[in-house]
């Protein structure tokens, strides 16, 4: 007997198979994990930087908005995103807005309302004083351009998301570019000059043809930023957009999650957001389930809703609030 | 003991291997529209050997397939819109050139001949763009699309020079609607009229096309396309009977479709195919099938397309849609049934990025 307790002893301290098999399986676990995560290290670091943005939007001085911090939408429920754009070319400190539009997502009916705000529009502040919308976000930022489209719109704002011109580019190329119908030729002799460098206020010409074709990322901005030529004014801008956005939307509906470190490369320091990942990844779920005729497409044109006049040496565009109002009380409830 | 660690340092390797195949084996997951990229016409075979010879163009190169293969032609450049002298010996193509485009006479091989507009200038307000060049059936003309007059706005009007002549003897033809773009794709007609197509934009702020025939120079051009069908990239067949074009009616897709022609009244069009983007169309050499581009796969890329025409197109055009030639006036084409099953489109290139704003010249 004891002669074989060394023995034993020796036989415990050799590994059983099924232990080297636990542990050869915990190892590969271990390993593949390793794998994923340097995978899609750079959607996580995304993930912290920049979803997830706190907004803090200051009370309303305006007796028709609604009350601020709104309550975020619980999942599954309608719920708004105020969609801004910007020129991040450093032209300004803080970029002023080139574009924003407020998109109104109904998970359960799979309905989109996209209403383009002009940039143009001569507004109160939420930042004090009157100016162009599109100085809110320069002077404030998101929670300052929140705050001002839902004080003069009466809407209430769930979520934000900040593009700029560059990861707009970079976003449509990763995407193999957009297919789009351009009605007329959109021709530009002062289209701004300042993405690739150089001078900031130096401008070029652009000539986007007219037909369906597939436009890559900078062909896209062309389109969707020239104004000078468009008799309908910015407001021709505004719906290319929209058009262009739900161009976006037709291929982000094929993407999948192994996408999406190419997806957070293109937009890495060109891109913000007040949503988490839970809702940005449920929204790329939505995008598979809606329909373009689902969509309704709102485009303040003048006369009905605006019309256009000078204040202070500018141009600028004048709401008709009545109009406007009932607009956005009919499809931002 | 020694053993236990030899074998787990033999493990650290396979560990690392595995953690990489993980890695890599995620990014094939990746969907095909972040992974596919178009190739170049000249690496691809047709998937269908299309009759005589054609010319198209994929990011600003031209490229001529004939007897089932492709190759490239011309010097580098962004090269676009080609079009065929009558006699089909030589090419004129658009050349951009970073704030201006210049029209070039090439031969059917792509070496330059001639260079017959001079548009650029080191004053941005003083380049002009020239596209959609098209030689008139007598060989003697090329007319295009120039953004001149320029007020305030840049728009494009139909104009035409001597084609062995000089860009100072070009001569304005049409008188296009300001802050709309203006008039394209012109196509001369053998009786010295043109057709092209005019954007407008209505009272409800909704910009239109349509086409338009015009009998001589800066007369009042009448359209033969309702303002509501939005028509435009219009294909004269060979023997200028039929036009074939495509129509989007307000929609962010287009149909193509094909109407009688009787040289400056249009028929009732003929609905081909719809509810997709399909472009610039063109007339096969025998006037029996259309070519024309849409996109295909996820990528959305466009490809070459062909298709015949089972039944032929009725050939008179007796009443034009337009009562009366004044301008921006309503209209209301006809649209008349199908009578026969729609005719199957092949697809003819695959894993090209065709530019679908460059129609295929085929002869």
């Amino acid at each position: 007997m004891t002669g074989q307790g060394p023995a034993r002893r020796r036989r415990a301290s050799r590994l059983h198979p099924v232990r080297i098999v636990v542990l050869t399986l915990f190892c590969l676990l271990l390993s593949g994990t390793a794998g994923a995560a340097a995978y899609f290290f750079p959607v996580v670091v995304a993930g912290v930087g920049q979803t997830g943005q706190t907004v803090v939007v200051p009370p309303s001085r305006s007796p028709g908005a609604k009350g601020t911090p709104p309550p975020s939408a619980a999942p599954g429920a309608p719920f708004t995103v105020l969609l801004l754009g910007s020129d991040d070319d450093g032209k300004n400190k803080s970029p002023l807005t080139q574009s924003m539009i407020l998109v109104r997502v109904e998970p359960s009916t799979k309905h989109v309302t996209m209403l383009s705000i002009p940039r143009d529009l001569w507004v109160p502040l939420s930042t004090g004083g009157s100016a162009k919308i599109d100085a809110a976000y320069a002077y404030g930022g998101p929670a300052a351009a929140i705050a001002t489209v839902e004080r003069n719109f009466h809407v209430h704002i769930d979520e934000y998301a900040w593009v700029g011109l560059k990861g707009l580019i970079k976003l449509i190329d990763r995407l193999g570019g957009v297919d789009l119908l351009v009605t007329n030729p959109v021709l530009d002799d002062v289209y701004p000059n300042d993405i690739d460098g150089g001078f900031l206020y130096d401008y070029k010409r652009v000539a986007v043809l007219p037909g369906a074709q597939h436009l890559d990322g900078s062909r896209a901005l062309q389109y969707v930023r020239s104004r000078h030529n468009d008799v309908n004014g910015d407001f021709g801008r505004s719906a290319r957009q929209q058009q262009v956005l739900l161009a976006i939307k037709a291929k982000a509906s094929t993407l999948n999650a192994a996408d999406l470190p190419d997806i957070v490369d293109a937009l890495k320091g060109n891109f913000k957001t007040s949503m988490g990942l839970d809702r940005v990844r449920s929204l790329l779920g939505v995008a598979t389930a809606f329909d373009l005729a689902n969509v309704k497409q709102i485009v303040l044109y003048v006369p009905a809703f605006t019309s256009y006049g000078q204040i202070s040496g500018q141009s600028v565009i004048l709401p008709h609030w009545t109009q406007i109002l009932a607009v956005t009380k009919a499809n931002f409830p | 003991m020694i053993l236990r660690r030899i074998a787990a340092i033999l493990f650290l390797p396979v560990m690392l291997a595995f953690g990489s195949g993980v890695y890599l084996y995620l990014g094939t997951l990746k969907s095909k529209l972040v992974q596919e990229r178009p190739v170049s016409p000249a690496v691809t075979k047709p998937r269908f050997v299309l009759p005589g010879t054609m010319f198209v163009v994929q990011q600003g190169r031209l490229f001529k397939m004939n007897a089932g293969s492709f190759t490239e032609i011309g010097p580098g450049g962004d090269w676009s819109q080609p079009a065929l002298t009558p006699d089909h010996t030589k090419l004129i193509a658009v050349l951009r050139a970073g704030w201006s485009s210049d029209l070039y006479l090439l031969n059917l091989d792509g070496h330059v001949l001639k260079r017959l507009t001079k548009n650029d200038s080191r004053y941005i307000d003083s380049n002009h763009w020239a596209f959609y060049p098209r030689v008139s059936p007598d060989g003697a003309n090329v007319v295009y699309s120039f953004d001149s007059p320029k007020n305030n706005g840049v728009d494009l009007a139909v104009w035409s020079m001597p084609l062995n002549g000089a860009q100072w003897q070009a001569h304005r033809w049409t008188d296009p609607y300001w802050y709309t773009g203006g008039d394209v794709s012109p196509i001369p007609l053998a009786g010295g009229g043109l057709l092209f197509v005019r954007h407008s934009i209505d009272s409800s702020t909704a910009v239109h096309s349509r086409i338009y025939y015009q009998s001589r120079a800066l007369a009042i051009a009448n359209p033969l396309t309702a303002e509501a069908d939005d028509c435009s990239q219009a294909a004269l067949s060979p023997d200028g009977t039929q036009i074939a074009m495509v129509c989007s009616r307000g929609k962010q897709t287009t149909a193509l479709e094909v109407a009688p022609f009787n040289g400056s009244v249009i028929g009732a069009l003929r609905v081909l195919r719809e509810g997709g983007l399909y472009a610039s169309p063109a007339w096969s050499p025998d006037g029996k099938a259309l070519a024309y581009f849409a996109p295909t796969g996820l990528t959305g890329h466009f490809q070459l397309w062909y298709l015949p025409l089972a039944v032929a197109v009725n050939p008179s055009a007796t009443a034009s849609p337009m009562a009366s030639p004044s301008r921006g006036g309503a209209a209301s084409s006809i649209v008349a049934p199908t009578p026969t099953p729609a005719p199957v489109p092949v697809q003819v290139t695959e894993g090209v990025d065709l530019s679908a704003t460059s129609p295929p010249v085929w002869y």
